[in-house]
């Protein structure tokens, strides 16, 4: 049975998008070779079709891949979660070659420490962190002089008495003897 | 032996870049071509188009195969598209920068721009057609046109019914076929 | 040519931390300039039970000597630079001179000498910690002894 210009006229644009079964697909087609106004209309549909897709392939023939990927690959390596931007950070920097930066860190981090010590009056690992004063001499002219160091308070005494010589005006009732300490 | 898409899509949820870099390949410029003829603006078109392998990067180990994976790599190109162009409310003026820059490039460089256009002006008259069509429109006359995607991929694309792809397609190809009558 | 560029690389911010810290390191080598040396006069008694407050930060300090009775008489600082002397008025025609002599590893090296009128007393060496104090008493005053806080901070 042959198909009428209007029936065809509903199935041109699917008979051009190859959406028609095959039995309908050969009907559309006898019809279109008898019939030059239906024939006209494929064509411009085709024509239609092939000018769009030209006009976007010229507009899209200078896209390399190149910058293309290298752009998405930047913006994938942005959006990765922290944990694995650290992780690719660590692998990153602990390449064996990129490790030199450690070394003047180290350097520079243990001589901050050494020389805090120094800079920082009372900080520090060093020796002599203790309150207790060290007497190193002691001269009492003659007096009787005794020297005490209390650690639980950290106190050192430097005692002198005075009153064997019974010299001061108080000197009778200022004897600490076992008074003191 | 080159591997389906199906396969790399799986070295890609198994964290492997470069098979991620190799669907790239495959589809990158068919996804420019599809952003471009909804967008019809060659600077917007590559920023859609690489955020669109971007969401599809993030996206990739929820993709279970169900259906092909450039449909779905699709659906995603062309919901930012329409997205990109809804939030951007370009004046249609302002879509027509570029064509006659490219075209003009062509001719430079001594090829002839459209193999089958008529001529320069058909080029120019398309894409002010193109313009007019919503980016709904656009998208399924891209699809169909450039990329020769069925009505049923068409329709899992949008999420739309096979009617709704054949009534749109028909609409978009009246109304240029309107704009560029003389050319045709 | 990468592990030569690293190196490199890693030399700029080892020379910029050493040129920082040399300075550094050179104004520690030269050690503080000046001893800011502070004494306070007390008076230790057993005639009243009185413990004046403004010795609370060392009552734990002024227990070990065992008097009842405690008063700050006076107090005095002075700024000596080192291997020069700094000369204090202590009650009852008494002086009291320090001389900061050195500092080593945390710990300044005071000469004290303790002088009634023109005869001395006392003469001694003491190795303090910066900002540390000790005790010197024993010096009879108006019914009780003279204690002495001597501390040392160097500046």
């Amino acid at each position: 049975m042959k198909m009428h210009c209007e029936e065809v006229q509903r199935s041109l644009e699917a008979w051009l998008d190859r959406e028609l079964n095959q039995s309908e697909a050969e009907r559309v087609g006898s019809h279109l070779l008898e019939c030059p106004l239906c024939s006209e209309d494929r064509r411009q549909l085709e024509h239609l079709q092939d000018a769009l897709r030209n006009s976007l392939e010229v507009r899209a023939s200078g896209l390399a891949f190149e910058p293309f990927w290298s752009e998405v690959r930047r913006r994938i390596l942005e959006q990765k979660p922290w944990h694995v931007q650290f992780l690719d950070w660590v692998r990153f920097t602990l390449y064996p070659a990129r490790l030199t930066w450690a070394i003047p860190v180290v350097i520079v981090f243990l001589l901050l420490i050494l020389s805090l010590e120094q800079l920082v009056p009372g900080w520090g690992l060093g020796p002599g962190t203790s309150n207790l004063a060290a007497v190193e001499s002691i001269d009492g002219h003659g007096l009787n002089v005794a020297v005490f160091r209390e650690s639980k308070t950290k106190t050192t005494v430097i005692w002198i008495f005075q009153n064997q010589e019974g010299e001061d005006e108080a000197a009778d009732e200022s004897a600490p003897g076992d008074n003191t300490f | 032996m080159e591997l389906s898409d199906w396969e790399l899509v799986q070295k890609c949820q198994a964290g492997e870049i470069a098979a991620f870099q190799e669907l790239v390949v495959r589809y990158y410029h068919k996804v420019f071509l599809v952003v471009l003829g909804v967008l019809n603006h060659q600077e917007d078109a590559l920023e859609v188009a690489q955020e669109t392998f971007l969401r599809a990067y993030k996206k990739i180990k929820g993709f279970r195969g169900g259906s092909a994976f450039y449909t779905w790599l699709y659906r995603i190109a062309v919901n930012l598209s329409i997205d990109f162009q809804r939030r951007q409310k370009r004046s249609p003026m302002e879509f027509r920068e570029t064509l006659d820059d490219v075209i003009d490039e062509r001719e430079e460089s001594g090829r002839d721009p459209f193999c089958s256009l008529q001529s320069k002006e058909i080029g120019k008259k398309l894409v002010a057609a193109i313009d007019d069509l919503t980016p709904d429109h656009r998208a399924v006359i891209v699809m169909r046109a450039v990329e020769g995607l069925s009505y049923k991929d068409i329709s899992r694309i949008l999420g739309c019914s096979e009617g709704t792809v054949m009534s749109r397609l028909h609409y978009a190809r009246k109304k240029l076929q309107e704009k560029l009558g003389p050319f045709l | 040519m990468k592990l030569l560029t690293s190196l490199l690389r890693a030399t700029i911010p080892f020379s910029l931390s050493l040129a920082l810290l040399i300075p550094m390191l050179d104004a520690a080598e030269k050690g503080p300039q000046t001893v800011q040396v502070s004494i306070g006069t007390i008076l230790a008694s057993n005639e009243s039970d009185n413990f004046d407050p403004r010795l609370s930060k060392m009552k734990s300090q002024l227990e070990v000597i065992k008097y009842r009775s405690y008063r700050l008489l006076r107090e005095q600082v002075q700024k000596a630079p080192w291997q020069s002397s700094a000369a204090f008025e202590i009650p009852g025609g008494r002086s009291l001179t320090v001389i900061p002599e050195g500092y080593r590893n945390n710990r300044l090296s005071l000469k004290v000498r303790l002088l009634q009128g023109e005869k001395p007393l006392l003469d001694t060496t003491v190795q303090l910690r910066n900002r540390g104090n000790f005790l010197l008493g024993g010096p009879a005053h108006e019914g009780g002894v003279l204690i002495l806080s001597i501390s040392a901070t160097t500046q």
